[in-house]
């Protein structure tokens, strides 16, 4: 073998065998355990986790809150990079202050929207202030599920819009700038500009935005528990409880495939809808 | 169709003073090329030109109107750029396509119109194809065609064919010329390849150091060059100058011989001529530069000839079949009314009074 190719595949033998040890492994490991009962394959605990009452709802509320997060996140994040391409001075120290949420884990972020909206929050304080509302009001209970839907909305869309505005205006910067200004030039305005020119080019920066938040959206539990407690169910809040608190791994690992499974399936629906065809890649 | 003039254009960056007043006037149907060395503002003064970037002070006019304030879109104009900028995600006819679309042009308008350009610049069999599927030439052709299908009152080209290599270069040159003399479209042209600026231009602004320092036809910027920077910059291999001081009873004496000319101003001057304007004489005589030969080259057309006059470098074209040896001295005489005069401390030419 070539020495480089030696070299290569050394080089990359750490991250393969990273991978191997923490990801397929455990992968392997949650079928196993999805796919047996007491020793014996069976789909029984997929049985039991489709007949659980919880089941529907946290897979409608999951899925709601996929349709919701991630649309409103790229059209946000789309809305700040081309905001960011207008600001000349300062434009980092904004991109700095945008991305700040990204630093904070998911479940502190849950309890800064806690501390806004809870009976006592500052959101109630102002509003009580204002003389909107009539004394302290419970925002966040389980007779307001609309609200505590908007709540985690609202948490989600601040911690987790700058991973998408990250990606975004890495994408945009990538477009050169001639393409803008050949545009613009030949009579189109900054919405022509942006539908015409950026917004095809920024595809395949979007196709990797759109499939890392969702996943991650499907993944959405810290947030939740923080805000709503059980009172908001979603799928991987059921993985955590049931292997938690009934301490059963079998159901667990069968959200957990479930929740794979959805994973892959939107990771593939979005590689085909955002395909770019080989000839019109940027080169 | 429409003029340009642009008024005392000053353009700084941060600190860097770009464009230090530049006034330019292109009559209707006029094509001028902007030609200058690397870094001298040619593409800040264009872009100035077509809004796409804002001066510092003074005035753009197109036709009657000044646009000073207006975004390229409203200035009438199409550009071709250096890098193409054709849309990697429209196919051929959409990018030729683009600016009637952006005008809202009839389908019937459009398809007419693009094919007429794309005939024109002869890339109607790759209407289809994406901008990655065409050679850099094509590419070119795309960025022609895409600017000629608007048929714009003025036409600007940054450095259209410096990315193509030399034989395409003159292909498409020659090309150009035919075209853009057919539809006669007010241009300006940048460049730094002082032979395409000679092919192609009704006049040619030459650039230095963010100024135009001569503005007029081809053969006059050529042959009467305003500064000495212009001699040196125009013409392959360039002016040759010889540096000099007065001798005693008015006159210059430059390898042996004596020409009168204009005073000095600072006590010394630089004597100008082209390489083809001295004529290797067989033998030594009155008025006859000596110069002592360096180097020969046989380049098939002509000798080109590296010789010492008064000790300092000169280059000579001299006819093929010459016999030169090196170390020789040669007889050089200056072809009649081919002496230039430049101030060494200025680089102003020094006219003679007639
Ligand atoms: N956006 C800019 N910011 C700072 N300096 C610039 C910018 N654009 C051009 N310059 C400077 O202005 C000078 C002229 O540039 P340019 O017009 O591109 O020259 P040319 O096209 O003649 O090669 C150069 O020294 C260049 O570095
Ligand atoms: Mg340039």
């Amino acid at each position: 073998m070539p020495k480089e190719r030696l070299l290569a595949y050394l080089l990359l033998a750490p991250s393969v065998l990273f991978l191997l040890v923490f990801f397929a492994w455990p992968f392997a490991e949650a079928f196993i355990v999805a796919l047996q009962v007491r020793g014996e394959w069976s789909l029984g605990n997929f049985a039991t986790m489709a007949r659980d009452i919880n089941f529907a709802p946290a897979l409608r509320n999951t899925m709601l809150l996929i349709l919701v997060i991630v649309p409103l996140q790229v059209m946000l994040a789309l809305s700040m990079a081309m905001l960011l391409t207008r600001i000349r001075r300062q434009r980092d120290l904004v991109l700095y202050i945008w991305t700040i949420p990204l630093g904070i884990s998911d479940l502190a972020a849950g309890i800064v929207w806690l501390a806004l909206l809870s009976e006592q929050g500052y959101i109630n304080t102002v509003l009580d202030a204002l003389g909107l509302i009539e004394g302290p009001t419970l925002w966040l209970s389980y007779e307001r599920p609309v609200a505590l839907f908007v709540a985690v909305v609202a948490a989600e869309l601040w911690r987790a819009t700058a991973i998408v505005l990250v990606i975004l205006v890495a994408g945009v910067q990538l477009i050169p700038r001639e393409y803008g200004e050949a545009a613009e030039v030949f009579g189109a305005g900054a919405w022509q500009r942006f539908r015409r020119i950026t917004l095809p080019l920024l595809k395949p920066s979007l196709q990797s935005a759109l499939i890392l938040r969702t996943i991650l959206a499907l993944e959405v539990f810290a947030v939740v528990v923080a805000i709503s407690g059980r009172d908001l169910t979603v799928l991987m809040g059921e993985a955590y409880f049931w292997q938690n608190d009934y301490r059963d791994a079998g159901v667990a690992s069968a959200y957990a495939v479930l929740i794979l499974g959805i994973s892959i399936a939107c990771t593939l629906f979005f590689l085909r809808a955002l395909r770019v065809r080989e000839e019109t890649e940027m080169r | 169709m429409a003029g340009i003039r642009a008024e005392n254009i000053r353009k700084i960056f941060g600190t860097y003073e770009a464009l230090k007043s530049v006034s330019l006037e292109v009559a209707d149907r006029e094509f001028t090329v902007l030609l200058g060395p690397s870094g001298c503002g040619k593409t800040t003064l264009l872009r100035i030109i077509a809004g796409l970037e804002t001066q510092t002070s003074g005035e753009i006019r197109i036709g009657d109107r000044n646009v000073s304030g207006l975004p390229p879109r409203r200035r009438g104009i199409a550009m071709v750029f250096q890098n193409y900028a054709v849309f990697p995600h429209l196919t051929v006819f959409e990018n030729v396509a683009f600016g009637l679309r952006m005008k809202r042009a009839t389908a019937d308008e459009i398809d007419r119109k693009v094919r007429r350009a794309a005939a024109m610049m002869h890339i109607e069999q790759l209407l289809e194809r994406y901008p990655s599927q065409l050679s850099g030439g094509q590419r070119q052709r795309v960025a022609v065609a895409r600017a000629l299908a608007v048929e714009p009152e003025v036409l600007l080209m940054d450095e259209p064919l410096s990315n193509l290599d030399a034989l395409l270069r003159m292909e498409m040159r020659a090309e150009l010329k035919g075209l853009l003399q057919e539809t006669r479209t007010t241009t300006i042209y940048v460049t730094h390849d002082q032979v395409e600026a000679m092919s192609l231009a009704d006049r040619i602004a030459v650039m230095h150091g963010g100024r135009i320092v001569q503005y007029d036809r081809p053969i006059r910027v050529y042959q009467d060059p305003a500064t000495a920077f212009c001699g040196g910059f125009i013409g392959s291999p360039p002016m040759n100058f010889i540096r000099t001081q007065p001798v005693e009873g008015g006159g210059y004496r430059i390898g042996g011989a004596a020409f009168p000319g204009p005073a000095a101003p600072a006590g010394e001057i630089l004597f100008g001529i082209r390489p083809e304007d001295l004529i290797v004489e067989p033998e030594s005589g009155p008025g006859l530069i000596d110069a002592e030969v360096g180097v020969v080259e046989p380049l098939g057309p002509h000798l080109l000839l590296t010789v010492r006059i008064d000790g300092q470098p000169a280059r000579v074209t001299a006819a093929p079949d010459l016999d030169i040896r090196v170390g020789e001295t040669i007889h050089l005489r200056p072809g009649p009314g081919r002496i230039r005069w430049f101030d060494p401390a200025t680089d102003q030419a020094i006219r003679e009074p007639a």
